[in-house]
């Protein structure tokens, strides 16, 4: 048994390409995720209502559904449906962006009703406008309570983006999966995808716990 | 739009057999990943506060590992690369449960170290205080006051454990997810193939998460007020609000 992990370096720009789908399919689900995580927790943070029933039911059933699945219906079933075609990598970003949005609202929703009750009765018996209190009282301390479980769910949604290979969207797996197959080589391939996703999510996950860990002493 | 139809729902049926296999198989896979994972983190848990570095280190690298790493890609290296390694070559539902157990064992791990650390040190003092031995002072006294404490989480695991078997169907695990796949090679009805398994997760993970919140509810909270541990950190609120409660 022998390593040639040259092999591997010979094939790294076809990697380096694979980690840039990757990467445009991660900036993708992000871009759908972001806004629909705030309109939903907007949705959700009003206690009553069809807003809030409506925002509550979508969290609740794409949290349930396994993303693969969900890549595979947006696939398959999301193109006949609207009449028009989808490629892998639109529908398959498209998918993982509306789940991550429920996660996301969950997230905001969690910070917000993290921030001290009392900031809610200052701002009232300072008689600060409804906007002002919103946007610069409570936005801004939820959105430190906000970033490390943000950042978290930011590799978990990286590490989404592999699924993107059932679908044949050659990113990073899929390439070097396939680089493997055609070499028989797949200790060194797959070793050389597992050790880039590590080297891309070990610092930021990391920098989360940092953050963390910040504040949590600040406020204890 | 016509496209409603056209649908024919007969070949499902016709298939119900397979899919209600496949069903079967991703809900014992996650049942038992899930089961040999909690004893796995927990020993992993232990293994990292008790250890001494030489534990520590390796414990460390491998949680790293396991979760800055796609299952995807753990799952096919575990079933191609490992194999070489090791000689012995395994099924494809042997290497996907070990990937399974590994990855989920790694998170499980990180919450239990987090509920040992939360519970208040006093309760380990006082423990070797009453002159208890150190083994029996961690499984009749810490770990009960753990459990509580880490129920929301390891019930938001036990569910994407469950999500988390659909990706197992690469490796040739003839799970829900890849008796649909087949199913749809033979009829070729796409939409309803795929949207009646959609539905089928759906069903099971919305009972899951309600089994997981009754659970809560039962063992977790109303133990949880009475057990004296400090205020969390808003990390641990957040973190709370985010995994029920």
């Amino acid at each position: 048994m022998e390593f040639n992990f040259n092999i591997v370096l010979s094939n790294l720009p076809t990697l380096m390409d694979g980690l840039k789908i990757t990467l445009l399919s991660f900036t993708i689900a992000l871009a759908i995720a972001f806004p629909l995580g705030l309109i939903l927790c907007g949705m959700r943070l009003r206690k009553t209502g069809f807003a809030a029933r409506l925002a509550q039911g979508y969290v609740a059933v794409f949290r349930a559904i396994p993303e693969m699945v969900m890549i595979f219906w947006m696939f398959y079933c999301l193109p006949p449906l609207i009449g028009f075609k989808l490629s892998g990598l639109t529908s398959g970003s498209l998918a993982l962006g509306l789940v991550s949005g429920a996660y996301l609202c969950e997230i905001f929703r969690g910070a917000v009703q993290s921030v001290a009750k009392g900031q809610w009765e200052v701002s009232d018996a300072l008689a600060l406008p409804r906007r002002a209190i919103w946007l610069r009282v409570i936005t801004p301390q939820a959105a430190k309570l906000a970033i490390p479980p943000f950042i978290n769910h930011m590799t978990e949604l990286l590490k989404g983006t592999t699924l993107l290979a059932t679908i044949g969207v050659a990113e990073l797996a899929l390439r070097s999966y396939v680089l493997g197959a055609q070499t028989f080589r797949y200790f060194e391939f797959l070793t050389a995808i597992a050790l880039i996703y590590f080297v891309v999510i070990f610092p930021v996950a990391r920098f989360a716990e940092h953050i963390e860990r910040k504040l949590a002493k600040a406020t204890s | 739009m016509e496209i409603f139809g056209e649908m024919d729902f007969s070949a499902i049926w016709k298939y119900r057999e397979p899919l209600l296999w496949g069903l079967l198989t991703t809900l014992w896979m996650a049942f038992a990943a899930f089961f040999m994972a909690v004893p796995g983190g927990l020993l992993l848990a232990f293994g990292r506060l008790k250890g001494g570095w030489i534990v520590n280190i390796p414990i460390m690298a491998f949680v790293d590992l396991m979760r800055f790493t796609p299952l995807l890609v753990q799952a096919v290296w575990i079933h191609f690369a490992l194999p070489i390694f090791t000689g012995a070559s395994m099924t494809a539902t042997q290497s996907g449960l070990l990937a399974l157990t590994l990855h989920v064992s790694a998170y499980i791990c990180d919450i239990i170290r987090s509920g040992i650390t939360a519970v208040p040190h006093g309760q380990w003092e006082a423990a070797k205080a009453l002159g208890l031995k150190p083994y029996i002072s961690f499984f009749k006294v810490i770990l009960p006051q753990v459990w509580p404490l880490v129920l929301p989480a390891l019930a938001n695991v036990a569910v994407s454990t469950f999500k988390l078997t659909a990706i197992l169907g690469i490796l040739a695990v003839d799970d829900l997810m890849k008796v649909a796949n087949r199913i749809n090679n033979m009829v070729f009805r796409p939409i309803e193939v795929y949207t009646s398994v959609a539905l089928i997760y759906l069903a099971c993970g919305l009972i899951l998460t309600v089994l997981a919140a009754w659970f809560e509810r039962r063992y977790g909270s109303d133990r949880l007020d009475r057990i004296a541990v400090e205020r969390p950190a808003p990390a641990v609120i957040v973190h709370n609000e985010l995994y029920g409660r």
